[in-house]
């Protein structure tokens, strides 16, 4: 009987095998990155709104708390969009000429809402609720970066599940003291590990089983 | 080489029949995967069809899920019966009271008499109570209050009209239930706060622009340190049926 197989079959086959699991393992590797990638989770992307409100001039120049606008961050899930009335609270009079704030006045002249593009969309079977976090010492930049510098705001990290989990493992890595919530130049460093686990305690943050439990999130 | 070589091979032991039908089978191998391409991905649980805040509506014609409550209603639990509490005013006020008042050169409105306005804290004054006002003060009012109550806030600064500085005699010796209306309803160039701020922070901001008043004030300042035992002016306890309610969502 002939020889089914050229002798070169041998190495052929051998680096075969080594190039299954190289091409598996890059596939993989290649699969991870665009999973994670600002394409996919839209990290990064700095959406066009209707009006061009800059959080830059208003958190940064102004000084402006977060909470004048986001009203109702410490009491409900959602953070609160302002109603346009609180844009007229001082664009009544400050650039009330102004064209680029012609979509607020139009708003507020027509009691229309302004429709602002939303730029953190978390997936719906995700129960996410601002009071919690920012009751148990999570403050906005920690989730949202340096608002203060963002003429346009773009989501900072990729709201992943791995990423959210990063976190309520170790809750301590990430928590300030409730006083420093609106400071946008705080660092983790700002305090040490015993600190912060000090922190943890006082805030009664719950164990990692509980804070890891499925229906934590997914309710 | 070795392609052309196993192809060979393939044809001669398969045979013709089966040369013909192998790419059939890979077809049919690759269709399911075709398939799950054409079905793309499926956001059905992403976005789901239940209304969430902010969430745009197909149904109402202004496109707003969150809908107001109707007029009238009253949620359970927010009778707001007390009056003191909710509105500053007192039990039996006069429609006919008109409140004193002048221009002053920045265009305010300046009112000098408070005909209707209660005196007294209608809540225990604590420093809790200082305390949460200096935190809502420091966001809704220092814009154009300015952190001391001159007048001189951020947004006046960027140009907005100057308010009256609290450290006069007329506003020193307004009473509390004016600087309540005003937080409700608004005052001049001053739009209304009060969606922003609930009535129990309204007045613990109130208990804290009395703090900055005694603050910014030497004869009170005198008075205080000179004899320990005179009372700050705050310092009006008085029991209120709706102080226990106070945490709750009003």
């Amino acid at each position: 009987m002939a020889q089914i197989f050229n002798k070169s079959a041998n190495n052929i086959a051998k680096i075969s095998m080594v190039m299954v699991v190289v091409l598996a393992g890059g596939a993989f590797y290649f699969y991870t990155q665009i999973a994670r990638s600002s394409y996919l989770t839209g990290r990064y992307l700095e959406k066009q709104q209707p009006v061009q409100f800059s959080h830059k001039h208003h958190v940064g120049d102004d000084g402006i708390d977060c909470r004048y606008c986001h009203q109702t961050v410490e009491t409900t899930a959602s953070a609160g969009m302002p109603p346009t009335q609180t844009c007229m609270n001082c664009h009544s009079q400050l650039w009330a000429d102004s064209p680029y704030l012609e979509p607020v006045r139009a708003s507020y002249r027509d009691n229309k809402p302004i429709e602002w593009e939303r730029v953190h969309d978390l997936p719906e079977y995700a129960y996410f609720n601002h009071s919690i976090h920012v009751a148990k010492g999570v403050g906005c930049s920690t989730c949202h970066g340096q608002i203060d510098n963002m003429p346009a705001v773009y989501q900072e990290n990729t709201l992943q599940m791995e990423w959210c989990i990063n976190c309520h493992k170790n809750p301590e890595q990430f928590i300030r003291p409730k006083s420093e919530i609106y400071n946008m130049q705080w660092q983790d460093g700002d305090i040490n590990a015993a600190e912060r686990a000090k922190l943890k305690t006082d805030y009664k943050i719950r164990s990692r089983e509980m804070m890891t439990s499925c229906s934590t999130c997914h309710r | 080489m070795f392609r052309n070589n196993l192809l060979n091979k393939t044809k001669n032991r398969t045979g013709k029949v089966d040369s013909v039908r192998r790419p059939v089978r890979f077809a049919l191998f690759l269709l399911p995967l075709v398939l799950f391409a054409g079905c793309g991905v499926r956001f059905d649980m992403q976005d789901q069809p239940r209304y969430k805040a902010y969430k745009e509506s197909t149904f109402f014609s202004d496109k707003r899920a969150s809908r107001d409550i109707p007029e009238g209603s009253i949620p359970r639990g927010q009778l707001h019966d007390n009056k003191a509490f909710y509105t500053g005013k007192i039990d039996n006020p006069d429609p006919n009271a008109v409140a004193a008042t002048t221009t002053n050169a920045n265009g305010n409105t300046i009112v000098s008499s408070f005909p209707n306005d209660i005196d007294e804290f209608p809540i225990p004054v604590t420093k809790e109570l200082v305390e949460r006002g200096q935190e809502r003060y420091n966001i809704y009012c220092i814009v154009c209050h300015g952190p001391s109550g001159n007048g001189d806030g951020m947004i006046v600064r960027r140009g907005f009209s100057a308010p009256p500085t609290y450290h006069d005699d007329r506003l020193r010796n307004a009473p509390v239930g004016h600087f309540f209306d005003v937080i409700s309803n608004g005052w001049g160039k001053m739009n209304s706060y009060g969606a922003a701020v609930q009535p129990a922070d309204r007045w613990a901001i109130i208990a804290y622009i009395r703090a900055l008043q005694l603050s910014q004030n030497p004869d009170e300042n005198l008075k205080m340190n000179t004899n320990k035992e005179s009372k700050p002016a705050t310092a009006v306890p008085a029991a209120s049926p709706d102080a226990k309610n106070r945490g709750g969502g009003m």
